[in-house]
């Protein structure tokens, strides 16, 4: 069974600020993984920096099926397999989504077979009258999601990387983007889903769920993990781990 | 050719308006010299020229250069300051060709009526020459689908042309016309236009001028309007040659709940500089403006906007906008950005954006992690930031060609190294 990620002691920093602090993980083709934490774990920096945004100092190896990708610019990286779905994604004005996709296809290995996939996926999303639409321009936060599917369906990456795909979502939207995720499966992809909430698992089957506290993953296992989670929150866990419980942010202004 | 320096005795087969015309121009002449940056009409901007080196155009034959007619509906072609014939025929209700030969009575009242002889050198230059010009009069009622096609060129280096078009719409008209601004890259000249348009009641006229002077043409063009009660003007410049290419636009809102609408798109290169200068009176009551501009330069390129709404003291309810958007591409391009109000009156809403700044590194990020390597990411940005403007020209089948011409220049940049 081969990798779609493996990623070993990835540090990264922002200046003198460390926020990766040494992540290991691994997700196996064919496979989708739940990565969980709080907020400020450090998840979106992990996506930043396996896309390869350069306000990150980051040191460790990143391996998209097998291939080492650390040194690669963005770019580089989206063609070696790397694909992040944005939780806010950018809004590109005066772009419509379907010129977006004809220059991705431009840009792709084979553009016919990326049409192909594109035209297939618009048809099943139902998004025909996205594609005249700007760029993330004026769409519901929904819709956004589905826009990011889309292209994701239409890229074919190795490893899709989902941050808070579910957030700011209605419950019947978080059905409909984890239902698209359990569609896409397919034995060349493997997804890792980024949440903090456990509601979108409902609706999906996920293979393997990870914690990140404090930019490092600090477990992993099966379902049950995120079942845990929701019954005794991050808290506990720190405790479990041997770590000082931390004020959430919440509580901390609450003192105020 | 005729030397600027010494008008010749004024033509005794003109029209008395137009004789007296030239009369006040070459009065307004012998007090005027080059404008220099110390004035305020024409800070932030370095001439490198000067306009007595070159001699008057004469007897321009009048050719279509490689821009080829688009309308079907009534086109003419200004070829060195000299008119040619009309190519089509024309709706009832409208005269379109020759203003010195027209019979419509009222061309001599509006010809000229819009730049003040002693503006500047270059104004009394046009007024005190210009022999003729295209005019444009639509009667009232009349609704004219297609726009009405105006291509002005320039093909001798050396000289000085002064191509002039009129427009006097009635009342509840409908329509549009192109003007299309060309030279060849070698052809060192100046070209002096003026474009008036006057715009009766509840009439909408829209003037689009697609500006694509060669390399080496220098040009400033003097643009008027004037509005009635319930009119609108839609006035649009897509700026894209010349190494030296001046807008002054003066529109007077008169009329009660007039309204004037300003689409600009412009794209300095190299060492082109475009220079935009917007003066709009406010006037009547009720009236409103909006001015929408987005501009970008690369390599040494400058480019100069100034806004001025002046709203006069009777003119309450005015609600005006101006927005002026500017993309720097490289770091020794410039771009200055001069919103202006002046109120005399206190019931008025007024609003005003500037902004300027390099590609957003946001949405580079974006279309990079989708593959796209930098140059095309930069395209389509590039591309979305004049869509904002480009989609607002009043006439749709123009837009493709519009777009493509900006992508060309961009493009050029690119491969050029120079972005
Ligand atoms: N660009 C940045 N500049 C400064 N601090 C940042 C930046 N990006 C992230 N951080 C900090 O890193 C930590 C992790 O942030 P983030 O990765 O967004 O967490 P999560 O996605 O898990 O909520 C937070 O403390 C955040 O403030
Ligand atoms: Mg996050």
């Amino acid at each position: 069974m081969s990798l779609a990620l493996s990623v070993r002691s990835l540090e990264a920093k922002i200046g003198d600020l460390l926020i990766l602090k040494g992540v290991d993980l691994e997700v196996p083709a064919g496979e989708v993984h739940v990565l969980m934490g709080p907020n400020g774990s450090g998840k979106s920096t992990l996506c930043h920096v396996l896309t390869g945004k350069d306000d990150y100092q980051a040191t460790g190896t990143i391996l998209v099926d097998g291939i080492d990708i650390s040194g690669m610019p963005v770019d580089e990286r989206a063609r070696a397999g790397v694909f992040q779905a944005f939780q806010y994604p950018v809004q590109i004005g005066g772009v419509l989504l379907e010129e977006l996709l004809d220059e991705m296809a431009e840009a792709s290995p084979d553009p016919a077979a990326f049409r192909a996939r594109t035209t297939a996926a618009v048809e099943s999303l139902n998004m025909e009258h996205f594609m005249n639409r700007s760029v993330n321009d004026e769409l519901s936060g929904g819709e956004k999601k589905r826009s990011e599917m889309l292209q994701l369906a239409a890229v074919q990456p190795k490893i899709a990387v989902l941050d808070e795909i579910d957030s700011g979502l209605d419950i019947d939207a978080v059905r409909e983007v984890a239902e698209l995720v359990e569609e896409l499966r397919s034995p060349d992809l493997g997804v890792l889903l980024i949440t903090h909430y456990s509601r979108i698992l409902r609706y999906m089957k996920p293979d393997r769920v990870h914690v990140m506290i404090d930019g490092r993953v600090v477990k992993s296992g099966g379902v049950e993990v995120a079942e845990e989670l929701e019954s005794s929150g991050y808290d506990a866990l720190r405790k479990s781990l041997g770590a000082e419980p931390v004020a959430e942010e919440d509580d901390f202004l609450a003192g105020l | 050719m005729v030397s600027l320096k010494s008008h010749p005795p004024i033509d005794p087969t003109l029209p008395t308006w137009l004789a007296d015309l030239q009369q006040s121009g070459v009065a307004a002449l012998a007090d005027l010299s080059m404008p220099s940056a110390k004035q305020e009409e024409w800070r932030y901007v370095d001439l490198r020229f000067d306009i007595g080196s070159f001699d008057l155009a004469t007897s321009g034959v009048p050719s279509a250069l490689d821009v080829p007619f688009r309308s079907a509906r009534g086109a003419l072609a200004i070829t060195d300051g000299a008119m040619g014939e009309l190519v089509s025929d024309l709706p009832n209700g409208v005269v379109f060709g020759s203003a010195r030969n027209t019979t419509e009575p009222c061309v001599s009242g509006k010809f000229g009526s819009g730049v003040p002889a002693d503006r500047d050198v270059f104004a009394a230059i046009h007024r005190a020459f210009a022999g003729d010009g295209a005019f444009l009069h639509i009667s009232s009622g009349t609704a004219v689908e297609e726009p009405f096609t105006v291509e002005i060129s320039a093909t001798r280096s050396g000289t000085v042309s002064l191509p002039h078009l009129t427009v006097v719409v009635e009342d509840n008209v409908e329509a549009s016309a192109i003007v299309y601004f060309a030279s060849h890259e070698e052809v060192d000249a100046v070209v002096l236009s003026q474009l008036e348009v006057s715009i009766g009641k509840n009439s909408h006229f829209k003037l689009t001028v697609v500006q694509q002077w060669g390399d080496k043409t220098r040009a400033i063009a003097d643009v008027f309007y004037t509005l009635d009660d319930n009119a609108t003007g839609t006035f649009t410049e897509i700026g894209l040659g010349g190494v030296y290419s001046r807008v002054r636009f003066d529109a007077d809102l008169i009329g009660n709940g007039s309204h004037m609408e300003i689409i600009g798109a412009y794209f300095g290169d190299r060492d082109q500089v475009l220079d935009y200068r917007y003066f709009l009176d406010h006037v009547g009551v009720g009236t409103t403006s909006n001015i929408f501009l987005k501009g970008a330069v690369e390599d040494d390129a400058e480019s100069v906007f100034t806004g001025l709404i002046r709203i006069e003291e009777g003119a309450q309810k005015t609600n005006a906008h101006q927005t002026n958007r500017n993309l720097i591409l490289s770091d020794g391009a410039s771009a200055q950005s001069v919103p202006n109000l002046e109120i005399l009156a206190n019931d008025v809403r007024c609003g005003h954006g500037s902004t300027m700044g390099p590609l957003d590194k946001d949405q580079r990020y974006y279309l990079m992690s989708r593959g796209l390597d930098k140059a095309q990411a930069d395209r389509l940005q590039v591309k979305g930031f004049f869509e904002e403007a480009l989609v607002k020209v009043p006439h749709g089948n123009i837009r493709d060609e519009l777009r493509l011409a900006v992508n060309k220049k961009f493009v050029a940049a690119q491969s050029e190294g120079r972005v």
